[in-house]
């Protein structure tokens, strides 16, 4: 396979820079054409990682939820929607457990966002559980979202906006460990 | 893209149940509904948004020439401008006989327009009613024509006076991040007049106004955040192409804490660096971008004005409310100046509004827009996520103060 993804990028964002950017007169079409090279430059720098980062997610997703699945059994009524997303979510943890990684993206990534509205489900729904089980849910929400925000804002900060980066891993960082995709719990 | 699940084939095409479950899930002002809905309708209906600017010079001339009666009015140099992120923006020269005029002069004029689908859908009507009602209580453009559905110009658009100046000062990218930066002396010759524009906005008597599309909050209950948490809600739920557990635990927090309004202000809705002008002679001549005008808490316009991710630090790395002056001297002169007490228990929720806010805009809305290839900013829209991004990791430091 050739040229490589980063090979492209590169040799667009270069022409971009210097050969399109100097001859526009008109501001708005500069301003829009600087956009577009510095996407260029990002995707450059993350898109060799996209397909890891998702099943990163895929695997903390499911450990977090097979967590809140055993937490919250038997807390509403059979026909309560925290029952039936609960349901629902044993289907899901069921399937396609151990060989998400032979998967194609989409399908990790389709995985992904069924579970995140799983998730989001219960959220919503927190107020109508028993007061000591929503705090225990919440303890188990604290620790997953400080990592999740975390690993975002290292995900977009080579766009350049975040005043706080210098304080921020680099995606490489969060993503792998001794040159392996760190997926915590799974060897 | 495909749409794994079927709430993001919903928000893709909505069907009149989804739009209908929508809108009684989300209580929004009348006004803000309406759009909302023309907007799913359109999300439909309409293809990709055009670049082709070609027949609106003379849609343009069409139009004015009905509004003022003048058939030989003249409409000329017809550019986009630069700059702003949510509506697609004009400057044109018309000429014509302004009133009682008898020979015609030449006037640089800004035309303000919706595209298909914008990084916030407002309306360009209140808009309209809120710089009528502001002219001359604080700078802001002359608004002279209104098209509020597009009939005439193809999409919903306004038409105000060109104000000359200056937003964006030279250096103002020389710190990281988003604020950008006023050197020392503008920032001593602004920074007062920042305040003392807040203030006017926030006393002004709105009921001696003609806001009609303006739906007015029981004073003394939660209705002004019920709506306008409404109105961020349904933008998420309708526009995100990723449910985000964060977003939800966010919003179920701002639910439940929802402050009383006691006495509901016109807040402008996004009073910050980059939406007012200065003169050469260090003057703010105007204040733009109203379109989220609305009828609530004056913490809001606060919460927003001193967010740390709109504001510079100065040399010495303090933070400063819209690059301009140190938070707390920002809410102890509008406590000064204004007279309404700053509540900091009632701050903080707004701030975690605001990061809420700024979560929907730039991580739900522009990433749907670029998605639907709706706008005339596709590649910023894919861009500005970043700022979605490092808004919903505050929302969660925010939250995880409250309850470590």
């Amino acid at each position: 396979m050739g040229p490589e993804m980063s090979q492209f990028l590169s040799g667009m964002k270069k022409t971009m820079e210097q050969v399109v950017m100097p001859n526009l007169t008109d501001r708005f079409a500069q301003e829009q054409a600087g956009i577009v090279a510095a996407t260029l430059g990002f995707l450059e720098q993350i898109h060799d990682k996209v397909f890891h980062y998702e099943l990163l997610e895929n695997h903390l997703y499911k450990n977090l939820l097979g967590e809140v699945v055993a937490l919250l059994d038997g807390a509403t009524p059979p026909q309560h929607e925290v029952a039936v997303t609960l349901v629902a979510l044993r289907t899901q943890l069921a399937t396609g457990n151990s060989d998400a990684h032979l998967r194609p993206y989409h399908f990790v990534r389709g995985a992904n966002e069924t579970m995140k509205e799983h998730l989001c489900t219960l959220i919503r729904n927190q107020p109508e559980l028993p007061a000591p089980l929503r705090e225990s849910f919440d303890a188990l929400l604290r620790p997953f979202f400080r990592e999740l925000e975390v690993r975002e804002r290292a995900w977009v900060k080579p766009l350049g906006f975040d005043a706080k980066a210098d304080e921020l891993p680099d995606i490489d960082e969060l993503l792998y460990r001794d040159g392996k995709l760190r997926l915590p719990g799974a060897l | 893209m495909k749409h794994h699940t079927a709430s993001l084939a919903l928000r893709h095409s909505p069907t009149p149940e989804w739009i209908a479950a929508m809108r009684a899930r989300y209580p929004v002002e009348p006004a803000i509904d309406e759009i909302f809905t023309r907007k799913l309708g359109k999300r439909v209906e309409l293809p990709e948004h055009s670049m082709d600017f070609s027949a609106l010079p003379e849609r343009l001339r069409a139009f004015l020439a009905r509004e003022t009666g003048q058939t030989d009015l003249k409409v000329e140099q017809v550019a986009r401008l630069s700059g702003g992120a949510s509506k697609e923006q004009f400057s044109f020269l018309l000429t014509w006989r302004q009133s009682g005029a008898a020979a015609p002069v030449a006037q640089r004029l800004m035309l303000r327009m919706d595209p298909s689908e914008a990084i916030v859908e407002t309306h360009r009507l209140r808009e309209w009613e809120v710089l009528r009602a502001m002219r001359g209580v604080v700078p802001v453009p002359e608004v002279l024509w209104l098209d509020p559905e597009g009939v005439a110009l193809g999409r919903p658009a306004l038409i105000a006076g060109f104000v000359e100046g200056t937003v964006r000062p030279p250096g103002a990218d020389k710190m990281s991040g988003v604020g950008m930066y006023f050197e020392p002396s503008l920032r001593a010759a602004l920074k007062e007049q920042f305040v003392a524009i807040l203030a006017r906005i926030h006393n002004l008597d709105w009921r001696t106004q003609s806001l009609p599309s303006f739906a007015v909050p029981a004073p003394g209950t939660t209705q002004a955040n019920d709506w306008a948490l409404g109105l961020w809600e349904r933008a998420w739920h309708e526009d995100t192409l990723d449910a985000h557990p964060i977003m939800e635990r966010a919003a179920l927090w701002l639910r439940e804490n929802r402050p009383v309004v006691e006495r509901p202000v016109l807040v402008h809705g996004d009073y910050r660096s980059g939406n007012f002008m200065y003169d050469d002679a260090l003057t703010i001549n105007a204040i733009f971008d109203w379109e989220l005008a609305y009828l609530g808490d004056y913490h809001d316009d606060l919460a927003w004005a001193s967010l740390a991710l709109f504001g510079c630090p100065d040399e010495a790395g303090t933070g400063l409310a819209s690059s301009l002056m140190p938070v707390d001297e920002f809410l102890e002169r509008y406590e000064q100046v204004s007279g309404n007490p700053v509540d900091r228990q009632r701050l903080f929720y707004y701030q975690v509004f605001s990061y809420y806010k700024i979560s929907v805009i730039a991580v739900a809305t522009s990433l749907r827009i670029a998605h639907g290839r709706r706008t005339h900013l596709d590649a910023m829209m894919n861009f500005a996520s970043g700022l979605g991004y490092i808004g919903i990791s505050e929302l969660n430091r925010l939250l995880e103060s409250v309850h470590p």
